[in-house]
């Protein structure tokens, strides 16, 4: 907490210095433009390196952590630096709107995974259990040939195919079991997946008997740690995966930034 | 041991110590023998224990003589010297990291480390020797040992490096005896435990008293009094991570009642139990189970207060918790009599502030207010928690043990590719293992006080390093024996099938079988950076810490 009121505190009298420059520099008809630009570019260029840190774990550049945070504060400064230095929430030529939207999609798509990563762990944590993200499509494997095999038992057993035959019906506990299962419930911390599960097992209950009712039990537990699975499935993806949208929207964002630091060099 | 052989060995002069015994005690002394020890001869210049090494068992010279250095170069032990990589060999990993998993050189290994080693009886394998003897004599002027001279005894028995390194100088016939055949033998044999206690207490026990704060201050005479007086006990399963797994598989009521009590709650104090080797779970009372209020490791102490209170004259003083031994844990006691004709007098000289639970010099930093124990009896059932639950899976052992806060994980793997990145391509840990509340400790080596994976090891491959003192293993000299693997109670220690330049498994080339390497964390030894996992943490979740300052912070 410290680090990050350090980080602010020079994030802000950065930005003070550089606005107050601008107003100078405006007061004498200069091009303010010039040095807010300048602050935009040197900043996203920072921001940007922080990527390259993670691929060099072996050099001493200061440590992983040091590094997100300056990427943080880093990212809220270059927001106000670029409402500095553009004036104008949306502009008008095709070129600045394409910049100006990649600016605001890395803006937002960053501030969604700093949600997403300060508050998607706890909720991980405190589902109890621990699963290695690329090791639950073999456990949900192994759940459903669990389940698959307790249905076998029960039709065997009791001679009833209740059971079995609610297992294979469209959009039923085969469904559930094949793959993971209420996504978007899920990363929203949802409870229709619980909701789903004991209205499955409540449709079914009055049509066993009590030796059929304890599969159904052993399998609807089954069905609890799925569920669990599927949680971990779907957060531990949206951590991993929101990168995959932040990161390239990144790239473009700096080649257009780029491109329009060449051409008003050039031309301006 | 054949019966046979035990005869043999017991009407050597060379073991007089032994078999000067009555009748009775040589039956007994022979069927110790035959479980707990075996004969092993070495040629000139091999090697029979190494500097800094963990080993189980002691040796008596039947025929021979074998050579006593100190200080050797590591690389002649079949060590390796670390040396911390520059900025630019550190960088160069970028590109020369190789995409083969597991890859080696293997120009440079030596013929025993590309061999897969029998099980049998050690005996007939090839014994390690002394690189570059004449150097060694040159340097170092070894102290002989002769027929009838016995070594190792006091690591073996108290679970602590070996202080020299011993060599055949001739051919040399050994006795080698197991740690629980030692521990029968003192039993059996007065002369020789006398004479066990005596050279501990002459080398070893005053500067471990000197060491402890609440006896520093003592001249030499009152310290020698109380190194006279003290008494040695031991307590619980030398071989503990053995039954470590099926431990973990009890409730932890359970599993606390079978702890080996070394002192009672309410019982009369006798005296200041310090703790030599291992650890000890200091309890109260607390409902109908028992709460633990701190554990106490190598050089911690307890039971001032009671036995300065008594000595005061204190009415009805008790001992205010219970201490059960942690695995294998060694106590010395030193009794309330010599407390109060040695000790006392300087306490109240001094005005002594006595702190019932001083972690020493080292662990100054803990904030105040945890250092008295009022504070440990005032901490809440969820504050302790955490503790309870590293004494009861015994992660109180690790010294750098990787604790991830889960609530601050973003499961980004940052931790393993940085891992990977500073091994070659391969990570050396995996991150997952057990979790308590939002608290984990991954599958990582915790570079252990008590590293029990070092016991044993045939060449000495799995060392301390001497800057650091973390646990590697030099993998020119591991001959994939599994040793080290099998005996840690974490299996942290994982076997991996070498491969070659082509990417092919190397093979052994008389049974076909893969040849293995014991790999773990190495805790970045030769890294600028330190630990990579936690230098590439970006949110600070991965830790390496010493349980113990966790805990108690």
């Amino acid at each position: 907490m410290t680090r990050l009121w350090g980080f602010g505190i020079a994030a802000g009298a950065f930005f003070f210095l550089i606005l107050v420059w601008t107003l100078k520099v405006d007061q004498s008809l200069g091009p303010s433009n010039f040095i807010s630009g300048w602050a935009v570019f040197g900043v996203l260029v920072a921001l940007v390196l922080f990527n390259g840190r993670k691929r060099l774990p072996f050099l001493p550049l200061a440590s992983a952590s040091w590094w997100f945070y300056f990427h943080i504060t880093g990212g809220f400064l270059v927001v106000f630096l670029f409402w500095l230095h553009t004036d104008i929430i949306w502009p008008n030529s095709l070129y600045n709107q394409a910049l100006v939207f990649m600016f605001y999609s890395v803006s937002i798509t960053g501030i969604i995974g700093l949600f997403i990563e300060k508050t998607y762990p706890k909720s991980l944590t405190q589902s109890g259990v621990e699963y290695i993200y690329e090791r639950i499509p073999e456990r949900i494997a192994e759940i459903r040939a669990e389940a698959e095999s307790l249905i076998e038992e029960c039709t065997e057993k009791t001679g009833s195919d209740t059971l079995a035959k609610h297992y294979l019906e469209q959009n039923s506990l085969y469904w559930f079991f094949i793959r993971p299962r209420f996504f978007f419930n899920h990363i929203f911390r949802g409870r229709a997946a619980k909701h789903w599960i004991k209205n499955q097992c409540s449709l079914l209950d009055r049509y066993l008997n009590d030796e059929e009712l304890a599969y159904s039990k052993k399998i609807f537990d089954l069905a609890n740690t799925k569920r669990i699975m599927d949680f971990h499935y779907s957060m531990q993806r949206v951590l991993k995966g929101w990168l995959l949208v932040h990161v390239p929207l990144s790239t473009g964002l700096m080649v257009l930034a780029l491109w329009h630091f060449v051409v008003v060099q050039v031309y301006l | 041991m054949t019966d046979a052989e035990v005869k043999r060995i017991l009407s050597l002069p060379a073991l007089q110590i032994l078999n000067k015994e009555k009748s009775s005690v040589i039956t007994r002394l022979e069927k110790i023998l035959k479980i707990h020890a075996r004969v092993m001869r070495y040629e000139p210049n091999g090697i029979v224990i190494r500097e800094g090494d963990y080993g189980n068992s002691a040796f008596f010279v039947l025929s021979g003589e074998v050579g006593v250095v100190l200080g050797l170069p590591p690389e002649s032990l079949g060590r390796r010297t670390l040396h911390k990589k520059n900025f630019w060999q550190a960088l160069s990993q970028l590109w020369s990291n190789s995409k083969i998993p597991e890859k080696r050189d293997i120009s440079r290994y030596g013929p025993e480390a590309l061999r897969q080693r029998d099980d049998g009886d050690s005996q007939t394998t090839k014994p390690i020797f002394l690189q570059d003897i004449p150097r060694v004599f040159d340097s170092k002027e070894p102290v002989l040992l002769k027929a009838g001279d016995y070594f190792g005894e006091l690591a073996a028995l108290g679970r602590t490096p070996r202080s020299a390194t011993v060599f055949a100088k001739t051919d040399a016939e050994l006795l080698e005896i197991r740690w629980q055949g030692l521990r029968d033998l003192m039993k059996l044999v007065k002369g020789w435990r006398h004479e066990i206690h005596q050279t501990y207490r002459k080398n070893a026990l005053k500067t471990h008293l000197q060491a402890t704060p609440i006896f520093s201050h003592l001249n030499d005479q009152d310290l020698q009094a109380v190194a006279d007086a003290t008494r040695f006990e031991t307590y619980g399963q030398f071989d503990w991570q053995g039954s470590y797994k099926d431990l973990q598989e009890k409730d932890s009521l359970e599993a606390l009642q079978e702890e080996p009590i070394i002192a009672r709650e309410g019982d009369f104090p006798d005296g200041v139990l310090m703790v030599r080797v291992g650890f000890a779970r200091v309890t109260f009372r607390r409902g109908n189970g028992r709460k633990t209020l701190i554990y106490l490791g190598a050089g911690d102490f307890y039971g001032a207060d009671e036995t300065f209170e008594l000595l005061k004259g204190k009415k009805d003083v008790r001992m205010k918790v219970s201490i059960a031994g942690l695995g294998y844990v060694e106590i010395l006691r030193v009794p309330a009599e010599a407390i109060e004709k040695h000790v006392l007098p300087q306490w109240e000289a001094k005005n002594w502030q006595i702190r019932t639970i001083d972690k020493g010099p080292a662990k100054k930093k803990r904030p105040a207010k945890f250092r008295r124990m009022a504070d440990y009896f005032d901490r809440s059932l969820a504050d302790s928690a955490l503790l309870e639950w590293g004494v009861q899976e015994r992660f109180v052992n690790g010294t750098q043990t990787m604790l991830i806060n889960m609530d601050r994980c973003v499961r980004c793997d940052d931790c393993v590719r940085a891992c990977a990145e500073t091994h070659d391509g391969n990570p050396r840990f995996i991150r997952h293992g057990k979790t308590f509340q939002n608290w984990m400790v991954a599958n990582a080596c915790m570079h252990c006080a008590d590293p029990v994976c070092m016991i044993g090891c045939p060449t000495g491959a799995i060392h301390r390093t001497v800057a650091g003192g973390s646990v590697v293993i030099n993998d020119d000299t591991c001959i994939g024996c599994q040793t080290c693997a099998n005996s840690c109670p974490y299996s942290n220690i994982r076997m991996a099938s070498i491969r070659g330049d082509d990417g092919q498994l190397v093979l052994d080339k008389q049974n076909h079988n893969p040849i293995l390497k014991a790999t773990k964390c190495d805790l970045c030894s030769d890294q600028i950076t330190g630990p990579a996992c936690a230098y590439a943490c970006p949110h600070d979740a991965l830790k390496r810490v010493d349980f113990n300052q966790v805990i108690l912070d």
